[in-house]
């Protein structure tokens, strides 16, 4: 009986949180791309840009990347997953500030904040990588993924790397402006590390091992191996890459709740 | 008594309190996880070996060894991979499966159901025999030492060293025809060179011959040079007729022998013509059958120089072939394990324990942070 009036009271809770979020979520999009020219389009406009112009300096640059596969292909899949890692960060650290004065409503929470700019990045980059993808398989620089189950299951790890990343970082900035100082470097050196400009098979034996230490090339060894099939010889150890993220979560988590009891709302 | 009679309500109120959300994330789990890995989950034994493909060092091609550089004698390398692809194959698995020796190992009562091939019934065709197999053995190729490691998980210690001998044995195999092949195409090649030049010589021999059947001359070198020599002997005559003729002529103008004279002279000059005529100028002369002659016998000399040096090759591809075979060097013997290594039971209840609380903690955060959310 209360277990059954208690998951009423989850369900009602999770109808406000949800609405709480959308709410968020329309309010960061008007805030951050305005009505101006194409307006929200911006959000995932912008990370094609960036990918379109790795991929050609790649490919004018004929970069190495220890693989036979076609550099488009191998820019795309991996530039998007950096993007997908590293911009879910980059929006979360000091996301609590400029939404201080919301926090006067009672419903509006710094969980809230945090998951409606996650989906809001999440959101962006995925739909560039789908856009992008399309379009080039379009024009014949690339061949469809091989398997989109495996790219998908790919792509939503990284994500879920990238958002408890982005919760715990978020979290520690409002305790230390030291976060924000260092994750920009931070971000930058494990830009070449993440796995986006090489495949694990192209490195020595000994030195694989090393390189599947670091979570993020698990995530895009798996979406690549989603993308070229056998093409491919793909490296990765999923139970690694899922406690990294059961653990970043837990913390993250944690850290959200210290966080918002020392929140005053203005 | 009452203090017995109330502690089924102290656990059951204890129960209560916990939540259903920590028994379903931490408990039932844990649970779950001691009753497989306690009294369940059967004990793996792995057997182990270590092998590599060793190939005499390299030299430096020259000549010829550069030209069969290029027929395909491929490297160790190559050879490592064909092997290592070989034992993770659907031909492996047949090979090892031979009056299903390797279904019965694996799917021996004794084998828990969660672990045994087909454990339910379900799931029995070869497809998914492979799928098993390829969890049960594996290959790693180290590039930087070259050693391949060759691992083969079983539930009885027998069985797991039996099939990675057999396997071992299996990938030996593939290495040798691998080697057999690239020697017989070698030497099989050059073989065919050399029987092509004898082909060509023996004809270039048989046109020359017919040539100097047909045409009745050996050499026409040797024979123009006979013929000038004799030439030259009946023009020396001839001047000496001449010589006597006119000294005759003047001594005696009368003289009987002046006729006998004109007449030998008039036949010396007539047989220096039809000489000079057979070594040049008329058709069936030497010079003109000459230039025939000469393309006949420098096809023939080529021919010979051409099975010399294909008969030259076919040594060297010979040599090459017994000198650049690739072994299958055994570092490790597959080894009979005597204790089980799989699966680590206490690890696997305590991670279990760990992931759990994880999961409970993050679950419950997260719906205490949406409980904050109220009307």
């Amino acid at each position: 009986m209360t277990a059954f009036s208690q998951l009423a009271t989850i369900r009602r809770s999770a109808t406000i949180q949800g609405r709480v979020i959308y709410a968020l979520l329309m309010r960061e999009i008007l805030t951050r791309y305005g009505r101006h020219n194409i307006g929200f389009l911006w959000l995932f406009v912008e990370p094609m840009l960036f990918t379109t112009g790795v991929t050609i300096l790649w490919t004018v640059s004929n970069a190495s990347h220890g693989s036979s596969l076609p550099i488009v292909a191998f820019a795309l899949t991996g530039y998007s997953s950096v993007l997908l890692w590293r911009n879910m960060p980059a929006r979360c650290i000091g996301a609590i500030g400029p939404n201080l004065a919301l926090m006067y409503h009672r419903n509006v929470k710094a969980i809230d904040v945090f998951l409606a700019r996650l989906l809001l990045e999440a959101g962006g980059a995925t739909i560039s990588f789908i856009t992008l993808g399309l379009f080039y398989i379009y024009i014949g620089w690339l061949e469809p993924p091989d398997d989109v189950l495996l790219v998908t299951a790919g792509w939503l790890l990284l994500a879920w790397f990238g958002a408890s990343l982005a919760m715990l970082l978020g979290a520690l900035s409002e305790r230390s402006e030291l976060v924000d100082r260092f994750w920009h470097p931070v971000s930058y050196i494990t830009f070449p590390l993440s796995g986006a400009a090489f495949m694990v098979d192209a490195l020595p034996t000994s030195v694989q091992k090393y390189a599947l230490y670091v979570p993020m090339v698990n995530g895009v060894e798996i979406v690549r191996e989603g993308y070229f099939g056998n093409q491919i010889r793909a490296h990765y150890d999923l139970p690694y890459l899922l406690i990294w993220c059961i653990a970043l979560t837990l913390i993250a988590l944690a850290q959200i709740k210290v966080v918002s009891l020392r929140i005053t709302p203005e | 008594m009452p203090h017995i009679m109330q502690m089924p309500e102290k656990i059951t109120g204890r129960f209560k309190k916990v939540g259903p959300l920590f028994l379903f994330t931490v408990i039932i789990p844990t649970l779950l996880a001691t009753i497989y890995f306690g009294f369940i989950a059967s004990d793996v034994y792995i057997s182990e070996s270590r092998f590599t493909v060793r190939s005499p060092e390299k030299s430096t091609p020259t000549g010829l060894g550069a030209l069969f550089k290029s027929s395909g004698f491929a490297n160790s390398g190559d050879e490592v991979y064909a092997a290592q692809d070989y034992v993770q194959s659907r031909d492996a698995l047949q090979a090892l499966n031979r009056k299903n020796a390797f279904t019965h190992a694996y799917s021996d009562p004794s084998i828990s159901a969660f672990d045994r091939f087909s454990g339910f019934g379900i799931g029995s065709t070869f497809e998914d025999l492979y799928k098993y197999y390829k969890k049960k053995v594996d290959v790693k190729y180290e590039t930087s030492s070259s050693i391949v490691t060759l691992t083969v998980r079983a539930f009885k210690p027998q069985d797991a060293s039996r099939f990675n001998e057999q396997l071992l044995e299996m990938a030996e195999a593939t290495v040798n025809t691998l080697n057999e092949r690239g020697r017989q195409d070698l030497i099989r090649f050059a073989q065919r060179e050399v029987d092509d030049a004898k082909a060509k010589s023996q004809s270039a021999a048989l046109a020359l011959s017919t040539y100097r059947n047909a045409v009745g001359i050996v050499d026409p070198e040797k024979q123009a040079t006979v013929q000038i020599q004799m030439i030259s002997k009946l023009q020396d005559e001839l001047i000496a007729t001449r010589t006597q003729l006119t000294e005759t002529r003047t001594v005696s103008p009368q003289n009987p022998q002046i006729e006998v004279l004109v007449a030998r002279a008039k036949s010396l000059s007539d047989e220096i013509d039809k000489q000079l005529g057979l070594v040049a100028g008329s058709s069936k002369s030497l010079s003109s059958r000459a230039a025939q002659y000469q393309r006949v016998l420098l096809e023939n000399q080529f021919a010979d120089k051409q099975l010399a040096s294909a008969m030259a090759s076919l040594d060297d591809a010979r040599n090459e072939a017994n000198r650049k075979q690739a072994y299958v060097e055994r570092i490790v013997q597959p080894n009979a394990p005597d204790e089980p290594l799989e699966p680590r039971r206490w690890r696997g209840i305590f991670s279990t324990l760990i992931l759990g609380l994880a999961a409970w903690a993050i679950i419950s955060m997260l719906v205490a942070g949406m409980l904050e959310h109220r009307d």
